[in-house]
């Protein structure tokens, strides 16, 4: 179904200068191409310096490329200038960080996080919509309102931000590495919680990871990405079962099992 | 003879919000050939463990109990600065968390190579250097790696360097504290397969490896600790752990473990999580500290303590288990 | 933070030299600031327990006089300075690109003007000689370093996850420097208030004591007493009391809102309170 695409990622390239004099080029992301329907998880697996963060950045409006094009819903996001527009947009297209704890501004208290979403949405501030959003991700509120980020743990922190999406109940969630800081224990019940927002709301939404396990398992499919491009593309079990690009296959060659064993080791 | 046998460790930080019991009753012994995991989660007190076993314990960390036995020796009524001296380096050795950070980046590895071997034997810069090269010869990597800078080797070459410099007296121990954390996991396969390497030339006798990832240790160790909230909570051969997980925390701990295998997707998610957040360590939940999120509590988790109680090579902490 | 006591040494230092500017005047009975008030040369006495200066002004009058406007020239000048240091160097880490190299050329240039010599030429130049005019002319040349130091930390602060969150909350750019970041940077300015005044005052001396400072015929300072001081060859004919009771406050003055500086850096810096 073409309709049902949301957003369409077109030769994105992203070209960093570096030097005064004699100016370096490195290319980060190179030529990326890719669709994400509604309802649908996307995950974007790369090691670090492959270049999939650039791309959520841009993607998310916060960074320029310096070439290539993001359609979402058929129009390129490069050309809404208005702040209205721009608010329009972040409050379909959200993001949950890799670190929950710089996602909060350490002077203020958290409640700022949810009231900001209001502002998004530009509505007054609504206590029983913030209390029915914590209830969602399983805060009490009396655990985590009037508090300041430090005092909470990071698992707390990164339900926090996910109930955020649940108040705004946004199309399209881009998770930055969103439980690789969150203790083991803690990190289920979070990977869950983007599960029942796209259960529920149909939200989609691409992990941004180097966890080929987390891709593998909450994904509808899978894109590696290598050196600024996306090397590979397909369906979890396909990927996994019977991987194609060189370097796919030695990134599964290295991804520690749990029931398997490494081969000669 | 246990290589490194512990009984009844305690070990707490004195901290102005109270004390902080990171080691609560552990007991453990490391035997030859063991390639031993200490798993769980931040601020279980795995990594105080490693400094405790080792007897690096400076203020404001104490220790106030238990025995400690390197190499058939007491260490326990030792002073840090004894241990130090005679057994640090040449007996046990620590690769710490956050080691490839600590490289000076003005000196060459062999430099680095030199001031840690001189730290704890006076042996001339020649015999070291010679050493280092047979050393990296042995191990497969190649010696000109000795006269670069830091900034010229990748994160996965500077950790090997720092795990050979830390094992070129062949300790009989050597205890590694999330050495791969930082690394992508094709570079962390390349030092995990070092460290067997080393083990297996002999170079050292036992590993301790901590880590928070239990993948890893299911590839690379014999046998597996659970730790949670500064005690052991689970104790055998990895396989029967990981195919027989006891404790419920063990069982939830494995359950959240996401790798591309066909059987992680099988088992779900959902199978068993643990809610709630790790306990604080100044004010543990009274009895079994794992009682508020346990799925199983009975009246008695949250009076009594469990303590860790054997039936052959398996270890459990749990009521559920002890008759 | 009364802990540390640098600060508290510091911070009563300061509330005591502030009371005297403030009650003193009018607390002290004989409060005389005309010429002759008194035998010139005097030296301390019951009449003037500071003695008089050789065109008989009475020294304590003057001091006390003198400490209120050398106080209010460091605050105008540090409210200038800090209110540009802080503009120039937020939006220019903030915006960066064309509008952060523009400003930060200017400060440069600035920044590389010894500033004395420039505060010579300007008040070379103009006529007006009043406190607020050299508070104004300290002000506008002694922001540079704030402005650098404030364009550093934005800029890495900018990098940080809640500042983008607050991007795509729909915050406007000045709402993400006033809201987001500058209050991360409480402490950093409020360190260089401290210092601030501290230059900005000694600058006053160092300008009056020179003549291009405030107009010595008409107003008293620490730095214009100073001036008298050295005119009137004090120091030569062993008249002390001309000198050492505005220097002594100078002296205490900037030392301890140096020392507050740094103690608020201690503070919050808990790295350099050694082993504690």
């Amino acid at each position: 179904m073409l309709s049902s695409i949301i957003l369409k990622v077109e030769d994105l390239t992203k070209v960093y200068e570096t030097g005064l004099f004699k100016k370096k080029y490195i290319t980060a992301v190179d030529k990326v191409s890719f669709n994400v329907s509604r309802g649908e998880i996307v995950s974007l697996v790369g090691e670090s310096g492959s270049g999939k963060t650039t791309v959520a950045k841009i993607i998310l409006r916060l960074l320029p490329p310096t070439s290539g094009r993001v359609f979402y819903n058929g129009e390129d996001i490069w050309e809404k200038k208005s702040i209205e527009d721009l608010k329009k947009y972040w409050r379909e297209v959200h993001a949950v960080f890799q670190d929950p704890f710089a996602s909060f501004n350490p002077v203020y208290k958290i409640d700022r996080v949810l009231e900001q979403a209001f502002n998004l949405m530009g509505t007054p501030v609504d206590e029983n919509a913030i209390k029915e959003a914590l209830k969602e991700v399983a805060l009490l509120p009396s655990e985590v309102l009037g508090k300041y980020p430090h005092e909470l743990s990071g698992g707390q922190r990164q339900r926090l931000m996910i109930a955020r999406c649940f108040l705004l109940k946004p199309k399209l969630i881009l998770a930055d590495e969103p439980v690789s800081m969150v203790d083991a224990s803690t990190r289920a019940s979070i990977v869950n919680l983007f599960l029942r927002l796209r259960d529920e709301y149909k939200t989609s939404i691409i992990f941004i990871t180097h966890d080929l396990g987390l891709a593998y398992f909450v994904s509808d499919r899978i894109l590696i990405m290598y050196k600024g491009r996306i090397v590979e593309e397909g369906s979890p079990d396909e990927l996994i079962s019977s991987p194609k690009d060189a370097y796919t296959r030695s990134l599964l060659e290295s991804v520690p099992l749990l029931y398997g064993k490494w081969a000669g080791f | 003879m246990s290589l490194l046998k512990a009984e009844g460790l305690r070990a707490y930080y004195n901290s102005p919000i109270g004390q902080v019991k990171a080691v609560e009753d552990i007991s453990l012994s490391v035997e030859e050939d063991d390639f031993i995991g200490i798993a769980g989660e931040s601020g279980c007190g795995k990594s105080t463990l490693a400094n405790v076993l080792m007897m690096n314990i400076r203020p404001p960390l104490k220790l106030y109990g238990g025995r400690l036995f390197l190499n058939g020796e007491e260490i326990s009524d030792k002073s840090r600065d004894y241990v130090k001296e005679k057994f640090w380096g040449t007996v046990i050795s620590i690769v710490p968390q956050a080691a490839l950070n600590s490289l000076m980046p003005t000196k060459r590895t062999k430099e680095f190579i030199i001031d840690v071997v001189q730290a704890h034997k006076k042996i001339s810069e020649k015999e070291i250097i010679e050493m280092a090269k047979n050393k990296f010869i042995e191990l497969g990597l190649s010696p000109s790696v000795l006269d670069l800078y830091p900034h010229e080797l990748s994160g996965g070459m500077r950790q090997r360097v720092i795990i050979v410099a830390s094992t070129i007296l062949n300790p009989k121990v050597l205890i590694a504290d999330e050495p791969t954390s930082a690394l992508d996991v094709s570079t962390q396969k390349q030092v995990l397969k070092m460290m067997l390497d080393l083990q297996r030339k002999q170079s050292i006798r036992s590993t301790i490896l901590i880590t928070h990832d239990i993948a890893i240790q299911r590839q690379v160790c014999n046998k597996l600790i659970v730790m949670y909230a500064g005690r052991i909570v689970e104790y055998g051969n990895v396989d029967d752990v990981l195919y027989n997980p006891k404790h419920p925390y063990t069982k939830g701990l494995i359950n959240s473990v996401l790798t591309p295998e066909p059987e992680v997707r099988r088992r779900g998610l959902m199978a068993l999580f643990i809610p709630g957040e790790p306990p604080n360590l100044v004010n543990p939940p009274p009895g079994c500290s794992f009682h508020p999120r346990c799925p199983f509590a009975m009246p008695r988790c949250k009076s009594e303590t469990p303590g860790l109680t054997y039936s052959g090579d398996r270890a459990v902490a749990c009521w559920l288990y002890i008759l | 933070m009364f802990k540390i006591k640098k600060f508290t040494f510091s911070i009563s230092v300061l509330v005591v030299v502030i009371l005297v500017a403030l009650v003193g005047p009018p607390l002290y009975p004989k409060l005389n600031l005309s010429l002759y008030a008194g035998t010139p040369d005097t030296p301390p006495s019951n009449e003037f327990p500071l003695g008089t200066d050789r065109n008989g002004r009475d020294i304590l009058s003057h001091l006390l006089i003198g400490i209120r406007t050398s106080l209010y020239v460091g605050v105008i000048a540090t409210i200038i300075a800090l209110t540009i240091g802080i503009l120039v160097g937020s939006f220019a880490g903030f915006k960066g690109g064309v509008i952060d190299e523009i400003l930060m050329m200017i400060t440069n240039i600035i920044y590389t003007l010894p500033a004395i010599l420039l505060m010579i030429l300007i008040a070379s130049y103009l006529k007006e000689r009043s406190p607020l005019f050299v508070s104004i002319v300290i002000g506008v040349t002694s922001w540079p370093w704030l402005a650098r130091a404030v364009r550093a930390q934005i800029m890495s602060l900018k990098e940080r996850e809640f500042v983008q969150m607050s991007k795509m909350s729909g915050l406007k750019g000045y709402e993400i420097i006033f809201k987001d970041l500058l209050p991360n940077m409480a402490s950093y300015i409020f360190m260089s208030v401290a210092l601030l005044l501290s230059i900005s005052m000694l600058a006053e001396a160092g300008l009056s004591m020179i003549g291009a400072g405030i107009d010595p015929s008409t107003e008293s300072s620490l730095g214009v007493m100073l001036q008298r001081a050295q005119q009137g060859e004090a120091i030569r004919l062993g008249r002390w009391w001309c000198f050492v009771p505005p220097g002594i406050v100078l002296v205490l003055i900037t030392t301890s809102l140096l020392m507050l500086s740094t103690s608020i850096d201690e503070y919050f810096n808990p790295r350099l309170r050694g082993g504690k």
